[in-house]
């Protein structure tokens, strides 16, 4: 009998540590060495109805998104002021709903996913989940957008 | 898209709260009264396949929105169905894992009410849909479109 609520207990605590892991981790993003690049002219992400072409000259913001995902609404919101709000700082958006293979092709496992390139389009910095306040503009700070 | 048919994410957060309580319950009977908790996992069986086949007369979603939405401000963002639909199938997996595996194998029934319980715990109490983050991984090796 004792056994038995003590195995319930301990279920309940396993579930609430895995939340705490969960919560912990969620957003907090990492920084990334190893360079890899995006290609704006494979991308072909369509922003105001044009092309984009360029980087953002201190740094760009890449948003993976999809359709079903719930919270991508607010932080494609809050990318969008941060880029209105700082200088030479490009905001795009990629919807991975028909292009599956990019989630592959950049280890895409959840969205919103957000990405920080330097102006050579380097990715420095990921975030999975949404970003914790503050993050995206701490690293912004570190590549020189005020 | 269709936005028409988006659901206030607190709903299906309410439901996995009730789902919580009742795996609970299942896990606990089946280290003592398997019966009883084979009930339990079919009740809780049952209610995954009704989320799938009608979701707008599931009892979870009625109670919610009769008892507890008219408290609550409005949502802050809606929800797409889809993810949450593929979760009540994951959920539904695990309780056919013990309905059918409970017949030959008791401890199947408490493995069951274990997984459920944890998927519903996380969603009710952290707002982690496990997954509903399956289903971006899911969809990228290829098995779902």
């Amino acid at each position: 009998m004792d056994s038995t609520i003590a195995l319930s207990i301990a279920l309940i605590v396993v579930a609430t540590l895995a939340g705490l892991v969960y919560r912990f981790f969620r957003g907090r993003g990492r920084s990334v060495s190893g360079a890899q690049c995006i290609k704006l002219e494979k991308l072909k992400i369509l922003k105001d109805g044009e092309e984009i072409t360029k980087f953002g000259k201190e740094a760009t913001v890449v948003l993976f998104s999809t359709e079903y995902c719930g919270q991508c609404p607010a932080v494609r919101r809050s990318l969008a002021k941060l880029e209105y709000r700082k200088g030479g700082l490009l905001f795009i958006e990629v919807d991975i709903t028909h292009r599956i293979n990019l989630a592959a092709h950049f280890n895409i496992s959840q969205t919103p996913t957000v990405f920080i390139l330097n102006p050579g389009g380097e990715i420095r910095f990921r975030i999975g989940g949404t970003p914790k306040p503050k993050t995206i503009e701490t690293e912004l700070e570190k590549l020189g957008v005020k | 898209m269709t936005t028409n048919n988006h659901v206030d994410p607190r709903g299906p957060r309410f439901g996995a709260a009730i789902t919580s309580v009742l795996s609970l319950i299942a896990f606990y009977l089946s280290l003592s009264n398997q019966s009883l908790a084979y009930a339990i996992v079919v009740a809780l069986g049952v209610l995954f396949t009704w989320s799938l086949i009608s979701p707008s007369t599931h009892p979870y979603g009625w109670s919610f929105a009769k008892f507890i939405r008219p408290n609550l401000a409005a949502p802050k963002e809606l929800e797409d169905p889809r993810p949450l639909k593929f979760a009540q199938q994951v959920g539904l997996a695990f309780a056919l894992l013990g309905i059918i595996g409970g017949i030959f194998s008791a401890p199947l029934i408490t493995v069951s009410a274990a997984f459920i319980f944890i998927a519903a715990f996380l969603n009710a109490f952290f707002g982690l849909c496990l997954g509903c983050q399956l289903y971006l991984l899911i969809r990228r090796v290829g098995i779902i479109r």
